[in-house]
């Protein structure tokens, strides 16, 4: 198709057509096609290295640019800009005419002096690699800054050629818009630092510059339309090329898998789905059996029969226990982050104070973070507590903890938890009244944006006293540590007034939002796929095995249902990010709406099969006030 | 035409209804408040259809010129404007005007079409993506009616052609009509029988389609041809018959509603509304059951059954007068019956509630 293209003739057709054709045989053009396989084999290499399901969102200018600078990134940013040339070089080769080769022979001058043809440099065919370079560079940018590593799986299912037919026409105009795009930078560019390749190549390899000709790092040089249409030609087919592998990647790596409820034979009780929910697989396994779990909880009667089955013998629902204990700690992991941002954004709130106590870390809700496989009813007593009772005193709460946890928010790094000091919550005066200056010792760990990352980038050296004296001495208050905080304070404070620190260090609040929920997919198919089965249970469930858990279920879904309707009402939440018009899926933008829809419908489909019969279930009485609420439609 | 009520919408599980009137605003009414609030918005013009949201307390998907409008209301508000903020715009370029909306029964997919779009948009509603669904062929879609227990929608287009696709992977199937149109299309409870209608001809046709098993992805599985189950041609009994404008299935599959117009060049013909008593299983049943008429020269427009009618079947009427009446059908249901909300209170004979004050 590029040949055709290429080759454009407009005023003779049946000439081009048979240029073109006559061409299409050349050992040339067999050769560069086999060039171009590779390089699409390459490409796709990248793809699959580099793909992930949880976009990484960068949260601050300084975190996107440190993503920019990764050495992975600058890897995947120069192979792709070598790929780009070699195209380029694969498509001039093939155009023929005046872009073929490097080193022309020059005009011959007019002096008698030179007898010899010399070699001088093809500017054209410079423009042309450098060129594909630059496109592949750009497109390497693009897909770093776009997040196009991340898979979005799709809303509905369709055969994938289907998908890849519906997805095509798009792709080509994209394609067409960014190769303008792309080369319109580039002739800036090269307008202005063309000529160090030029004199570099022609010093290399000996060759002269052609003074008849124009040289093309200047206006006119640049306004040759042919040559501009090549390279925009030659960028689209680039582009092309690699979106439609990108594009196929993506339609076969989310497409659904079917993993097996009950393992029928031995070898297969790796791949069934209980075991890998439970077992802790590579995320895009996870995914991809959660959204088979949302499918068949939905379609399939004879699969959820497997799920509420017994085992033989002993009667008890492995099948049924896993899968729900699964979705249940999915969705109150999801509970705890969110109110440990809840608590950060109170605590920023009323940390506006000059004056520069610290308060009391809101660590202990989420210090209740223990592992053990309990179910949920004893956790989430004591999380609604915990966030109620944020900033006081928590002395009085009960905690089940192990040393040394930690929230595991997404903001933490491994160098603040060290220096925030690693709660020795078994120390003796922890369940004690606290005292002011005790609870200074407390810091909290959510600060301002600026404090966090000036934490981190300016003050690696002090992690590794402060853990060292934390860990040691955990009796006394450490009369250093405080007037090391305060000088903290102070920087933190001067260089805030900097404007251009704050313009990098400052979050953006919308990406900090967006990281909060960058894995919300896997919680909205555990809800659907929970809610669907209750729903099933109800006309399905022969054995009751549904019955038993679901205060549990209820549990977890009204405390999250809360917590997530308080985390809206914080500012920024419940606005839309702008839509950018374009082909780019930026679902992960809007996965919260998502989640907070996918909950209510979760919460409606029980109360509407069970109806009044919900009445009888064990649940707190603030839970039943709720339930009774959804019973009559009013929320 | 010549009615001032556009559409009408029943609550799935609560006694609400909304209802369009000519002057693009939508009046939702509810059986345990006195407020009825009135949604207005400036890209809500030309409204031509209205769907609630099943499993959710109160959001209305309504079908305007250019864009679909999700009004997400707050059920326990009793203010009577609710802000133009309640509403979230779905778009999409070439997709308007906007006649047919279609709700998943599980509550998370909308569909959309417009006669101008071959494509039928299927939205996520919460994060505004639309996958568009295009098959060219027919022209647009007209109506769409999605079966009750989720497995197939109804896509008819404005030729003799009209789809049914299965909802698992989105295929569809293709049947082409002889004489005209599909005009409307009502599924029974269970998804396994679609009677339709076809503009110019007076009869029910039914179309049987295999149990969903789930096992069969791919394959919507209709039968070969379609039966014909009611000729409703012209009967000497009180020259009532002709052919159908609309028709609604009752969600216990027991009932039967259908608008009939009389001859347009006959005088003094008026559209009449036939019930008849329906049965789906061990076998497919159609039994006259009565006729409703309206007052003098009012004719039904729009026709509707409440959803969750723990009595029997409550039918809903749109005259061309403006008036709305409730009619109930008591009768001990041989479905299954299953725990629902509160029931809804009527008296014995037909509720009149007219529709203006003025």
């Amino acid at each position: 198709a590029f040949v055709f293209f290429s080759g454009l003739d407009p005023f003779h057709p049946v000439r081009w057509m048979s240029n073109s054709l006559n061409d299409l045989y050349t050992s040339c053009v067999i050769f560069c096609l086999i060039l171009m396989s590779m390089v699409i084999v390459v490409i796709s290499i990248f793809n699959f290295e580099f793909y992930a399901v949880v976009p990484s969102i960068p949260c601050s200018r300084l975190a996107l640019i440190g993503k920019i600078i990764h050495p992975r990134q600058v890897m995947h940013s120069v192979v792709h800009a070598i790929m780009g040339m070699l195209v380029a070089w694969c498509a001039a080769v093939m155009m023929k005419g005046k872009f073929q080769f490097l080193a022309v022979p020059c005009t011959p001058s007019e002096s008698p002096d030179d007898a010899l043809p010399q070699m001088c440099l093809n500017e054209c065919h410079l423009f042309f690699l450098l060129s594909g370079a630059f496109t592949g560079y750009s497109y390497s940018l693009f897909y770093l800054i776009n997040n196009m590593n991340y898979l979005p799986f799709p809303i509905i299912q369709q055969y994938k050629y289907l998908r890849f037919r519906r997805s095509l026409p798009l792709l080509v105009k994209r394609s067409c818009v960014e190769s303008l795009y792309f080369v319109r930078n580039f002739c800036v560019a090269y307008y202005f630092f063309g000529y160090i390749p030029k004199v570099w190549i022609s010093t290399t390899m000996d060759l002269h510059i052609d003074s008849k000709l124009h040289p093309l790092d200047t206006l006119t040089g640049l306004l040759d339309l042919s040559l501009f249409y090549h390279a925009w030609l030659c960028g689209v087919f680039l582009l092309i090329t690699w979106y439609i592998a990108w594009l196929l990647f993506k339609i076969y790596a989310t497409e659904t898998h079917h993993f097996p409820v009950q393992p029928t034979f031995a070898e297969e009780t790796d791949q069934c789905l209980p075991k890998i929910l439970t077992s802790n697989p590579p995320p895009i396994i996870k995914f991809l059996a959660l959204q088979d779990l949302m499918l068949l909880s939905q379609y399939s009667p004879v699969r959820r029969q497997e799920v509420f089955s017994l085992s033989q013998p002993g009667g008890h629902p492995h099948n049924w226990t896993a899968i729900s204990r699964e979705c249940l700690s999915l969705l109150s992991d999801l509970t705890k982050r969110l109110i440990t941002q809840q608590e950060a954004a109170a605590a920023n709130g009323r940390a506006k104070q000059p004056a520069r106590e610290l308060k009391v870390s809101p660590q202990t809700p989420g210090a209740v973070v223990a592992e053990d496989m309990s179910f949920q009813s004893q956790r989430s007593s004591i999380v609604p507590r915990a966030s109620m009772s944020s900033l006081v005193k928590p002395s009085l709460m009960p905690l089940k903890t192990s040393p040394g946890s930690d929230t595991g928010s997404p903001f933490s790094s491994s160098a603040l938890n060290g220096k925030m000091g690693i709660l020795d919550v078994n120390s003796p005066w922890h369940g004690s009244v606290q005292s002011p200056h005790v609870m200074r010792r407390r810091p909290k760990l959510w600060t301002s944006g600026s404090d966090l990352q000036m934490n981190g980038s300016h003050h690696e050296s002090f992690p590794v006293l402060s853990a060292a004296r934390v860990g040691s001495e955990a009796v006394q208050p450490g009369f250093i540590y405080t007037w090391l905080q305060n000088k903290q304070e102070q920087i933190k404070s001067f260089l805030s007034k900097r404007v251009l620190i704050m313009y990098f260090f400052s979050k953006h609040p919308e990406a900090s939002i967006q990281a909060v929920f960058s894995d919300a997919q896997m919680h909205i198919w555990a809800l659907g796929g929970l809610s669907h089965l209750v729903a099933a249970s109800f006309t399905e469930d022969q054995f009751g095995v549904v019955q038993t858990t679901l205060p549990d279920i209820l549990n977890t879904l009204l405390t999250l249902q809360e917590v997530v309707d308080r985390y809206f009402k914080l500012p920024h939440v419940s606005s839309k990010p702008p839509r950018i018009s374009g082909s780019l899926d930026t679902s992960y933008k809007t996965l919260r709406f998502a989640l907070r829809a996918s909950l209510k419908t979760a919460l409606y489909r029980i109360t509407t099969v069970f109806g009044e019969h919900l009445n009888a279930v064990q649940v707190s009485t603030e839970h039943k006030k709720r339930l009774q609420q959804f019973l009559e439609y009013k929320e | 035409a010549g009615c001032t009520v556009r559409a009408f919408a029943w609550h799935p599980h609560t006694s609400k209804f909304a209802v369009a009137l000519l002057d693009d605003s939508i009046r939702v009414y509810n059986s345990k408040s006195a407020t009825i609030p009135s949604l207005k918005h400036r890209l809500q013009r030309n409204v031509a259809a209205m769907a609630w949201k099943p499993l959710c307390a109160s959001i209305l998907a309504v079908a305007c010129q250019s864009c679909v409008l999700m009004w997400h209301l707050d059920p326990t508000s009793l203010s009577t404007r609710p802000s133009s903020g309640c509403a979230q715009v779905l778009s999409y370029p070439g997709h308007s005007p906007v006649t047919s909306l279609a709700w998943a029964p599980s509550g998370e997919l909308l569909l959309s079409a417009s006669p101008a779009d071959t494509a039928m948009l299927v939205w996520d509603v919460s994060t505004e993506n639309c996958v568009p669904l295009q098959r060219f062929g027919g022209g647009g879609v007209t109506f769409l009616a999605w079966s009750p227990d989720g497995s197939k929608v109804l896509a008819a287009t404005p030729s003799a052609v009209f789809r049914v696709w299965e909802a698992q992977m989105w295929t569809c199937e293709w049947w082409p009509t002889i004489k005209g149109r599909c005009q409307t299309g009502g599924w029974s409870p269970d998804g396994s029988r679609l009677l339709f209608t076809v503009l110019g001809e007076s009869v029910i046709y039914s179309l049987s389609f295999s149990e969903y098993r789930g096992e069969m992805q791919g394959q919507v599985g209709g039968w070969k041809t379609a039966s014909i189950v009611a000729d409703l041609s012209e009967t000497t009994f009180e020259t009532i018959g002709g052919e159908i404008h609309s028709m609604v299935w009752d969600p216990t599959g027991e009932r039967l509603a259908v608008i009939i117009r009389g001859h347009p060049d006959a005088p003094g013909s008026q559209a009449v509304i036939a019930v008849f008593r329906t049965r789906n299983s061990p076998v497919f049943e159609l039994l006259p059951c009565g006729f409703l008429r309206g007052e003098c020269g009012a004719q039904p427009q729009l026709i509707a059954f409440h959803p969750c009618f723990q009595k029997g079947a409550l039918l809903t009427v749109c005259w061309s007068t403006g008036k709305t009446s409730h009619i109930p059908f008591f009768f001990v249901s041989t479905h299954v019956p299953c725990a629902s909300p509160s029931p809804v209170t009527t008296s014995a004979s037909g509720w009149e509630q007219p529709l203006f004050s003025e």
